[in-house]
């Protein structure tokens, strides 16, 4: 059996030669003599080639001046320099944001020679005066998409932030508070689980309000049979309310009856003759009474002021009668001097110089 | 008759097929080399064959243009649309424009324009020059002091090559645009944002890769029938044409392409 070997599959047929472009060539080299047809055709084909070469350089030239222009390749930036301690999430190229609006771009990421990361930011200098002094920045990574880059200016009348200036970024990272939020809910879920149980309290409890309300329900008693717990107690409940209802009806009269004697002692004390009326005329002949004695009073201190004169003239009185005495002292003293004087000069003076007066 | 398998015999069979496949890749790349060099050249760019390229660049780009730029418009209009729509349903707009400018502009479009080309232009051509050296047409202009590969090669792979990226480029501009209108309607208002989502985009590693990308597929596009062409390449058990297995080579070489942008897009 003859089998056919595997490299060489039934022959296609030949190829048949195509038309040479350029065969066109005459057998000895030279070209044919174009027509002047033909040669307006080439001459209308070549320029729609280059027609098509023109089109081509300016496509690349605007692709290229569009991508260059949106790159920011033609505006002026300042650099910010951007601190954490981690950068996870951050790439070059991506945004920094002010209220939702792109103002930078990251532009590179590096150790800082303190271990954390320092991330270099350009931002157009017409975008430059969102950032403040006091300007804050945050680094936050959401469940879905990539990190965000952004900026707070609180107080935009603060002065702007100086070119080259560096801050810290302030890291909120949603995915790492994933694990602690499950086990938060895991300790919760434990608890309700616990709450609800055969053996927890809420359980036994809503058991007890189960009782209480079949109770309430209950025709044995109702309320109060819910309330006591036995049909004994629910009964002397009951006959406590109909004697409690008795004794307010007696109340009731009471208080009718001392609702007369009421109004008959308003009309004893605060009637025509009433007691309040001749106490009032009291009143009125105290006053008058007190008015008298007020005179009285009036004219005794005046007798009292002319008393009182009369001590101090007395008083005075007795004053000129000392300079009397003082006076006539000092003329007996001037007597006597001049009797001894007389006496001493007198021979026939006798010796007792004592003199006696008549 | 029995047949009985033989390490010996299949180790050969390999050591051949990597020899082969070598040799093959290395006659491309050669191939490749000297059009490099030749387009390099002055020399190449004479009367005659500047008009040869002029005629070969109308062919590749000219024909196609208007309707390759059409469908690529519809196209675009309509997955820019889903992708929209698909993001505002998410609550995920933001990310609607970045998604359309990724997924169109940098990966759909540069390989759709490449793919188009390579069916409508260079596989025919590359068939063509395929006959053409088989009748021994090459041969014949060698005869008459012609070099082939300058004369009838390189325009073709020029062609090739700026077809692919003009209909990439201006498809791309397109896309764009469309995708501004799709996002913020006929107004100015957002151009702003979307000129800054797209510089967002097109970083330099990005734009570098997008370049490169572009210019190996068009590399790839242009070059590989024409490569192939001028080598004979043996026919494996399968009945499947020289033509097509230039075809499912070029193809895996654009793979390999897209899939080393993407790894140096996304890793």
């Amino acid at each position: 059996m003859n089998t056919p070997p595997p490299d060489s599959p039934p022959p296609l047929p030949e190829p048949q030669p195509p038309a040479l472009p350029s065969a066109a060539v005459a057998a000895d080299g030279r070209e044919p003599e174009a027509t002047p047809a033909s040669r307006r055709a080439q001459r209308a084909l070549e320029l729609r080639a280059a027609l098509l070469l023109l089109l081509m350089v300016l496509i690349i030239g605007v692709a290229v001046l569009y991508l260059m222009w949106v790159r920011g390749a033609f505006e002026a930036t300042q650099k910010v320099y951007l601190t954490t301690d981690d950068s996870e999430g951050v790439v070059v190229g991506m945004d920094m944001t002010f209220s939702g609006f792109p103002i930078g771009r990251v532009s590179r990421i590096e150790l800082a020679p303190g271990g954390t990361v320092r991330i270099q930011v350009d931002v157009p200098v017409k975008s430059a005066h969102w950032l403040r002094t006091s300007s804050v920045y945050t680094l936050e990574k959401g469940l879905v998409g990539a990190a965000r880059l952004r900026a707070f200016s609180g107080i935009l009348d603060d002065p702007p932030l100086p070119p080259n200036s560096e801050r810290v970024v302030l890291r909120g990272d949603v995915s790492a508070e994933i694990p602690k939020m499950v086990a938060d809910a895991r300790d919760v879920l434990q608890s309700v689980n616990r709450l609800t149980g055969a053996d927890s309290a809420l359980y036994a409890s809503l058991n007890q309000v189960r009782t209480f309300t079949e109770r309430l329900n209950s025709s044995k008693g109702g309320l109060m049979g819910a309330v006591t717990g036995n049909d004994a107690d629910a009964r002397r409940v009951a006959e406590l309310l109909d004697r409690t209802n008795q004794l307010v009806k007696n109340l009731d009269a009471v208080a009718v009856r001392v609702d007369g004697v009421i109004r008959k002692a308003d009309s004893q004390v605060l009637g025509k003759d009433g007691l309040v009326p001749d106490a009032q005329a009291a009143v009125r002949q105290l006053n008058a009474l007190l008015q008298d004695v007020r005179h009285t009073v009036v004219k005794a201190d005046a007798v009292l002021k002319e008393v009182q004169g009369v001590a101090s003239n007395a008083n005075q009185a007795t004053t000129n009668l000392g300079d009397l005495r003082a006076d006539v002292e000092a003329s007996l003293r001037k007597i006597d001097s001049l009797i001894t004087e007389i006496n001493r000069k007198w021979p026939f003076a006798p010796k007792d110089k004592e003199v006696k007066l008549p | 008759m029995t047949t009985g398998f033989s390490l010996y015999g299949w180790l050969l069979g390999v050591g051949r097929g990597v020899v082969r496949w070598l040799h093959g890749w290395w006659t491309v790349i050669f191939i490749g080399a000297q059009l490099v060099v030749l387009a390099f050249s002055p020399s190449s760019y004479g009367p005659d064959a500047r008009r040869a390229v002029l005629r070969h660049v109308y062919y590749a780009a000219g024909p196609g243009l208007p309707g390759f730029t059409t469908l690529m418009a519809l196209f675009n209009v309509v997955l820019i649309r889903i992708l929209v729509v698909t993001a505002f349903a998410y609550g995920l707009t933001q990310y609607a424009l970045d998604a359309v400018v990724r997924v169109l502009v940098l990966e759909l479009i540069p390989l759709v324009a490449a793919l188009y080309v390579a069916v409508e232009y260079t596989i025919p051509g590359g068939s063509e020059l395929y006959k053409l050296r088989r009748a021994g047409g090459l041969d014949a202009l060698r005869a008459r002091g012609v070099e082939p590969l300058s004369h009838e090669v390189l325009p073709r792979v020029l062609a090739g090559m700026f077809a692919v990226l003009l209909l990439a480029l201006l498809s791309c501009l397109i896309s764009l645009a469309l995708a501004y209108i799709a996002v913020h309607g006929f107004t100015l208002a957002g151009a702003a944002s979307y000129n800054h989502a797209v510089g967002n985009i097109f970083n330099p590693m990005v734009s570098i890769i997008f370049c490169l990308k572009t210019l190996l597929f068009a590399l790839a596009v242009a070059l590989l029938p024409v490569a192939n062409a001028l080598r004979d390449i043996s026919r494996r058990a399968s009945r499947t044409s020289v033509e097509l297995q230039g075809l499912v080579q070029m193809f895996v070489l654009m793979l390999v392409i897209e899939i080393a942008s993407l790894v140096g897009n996304y890793y």
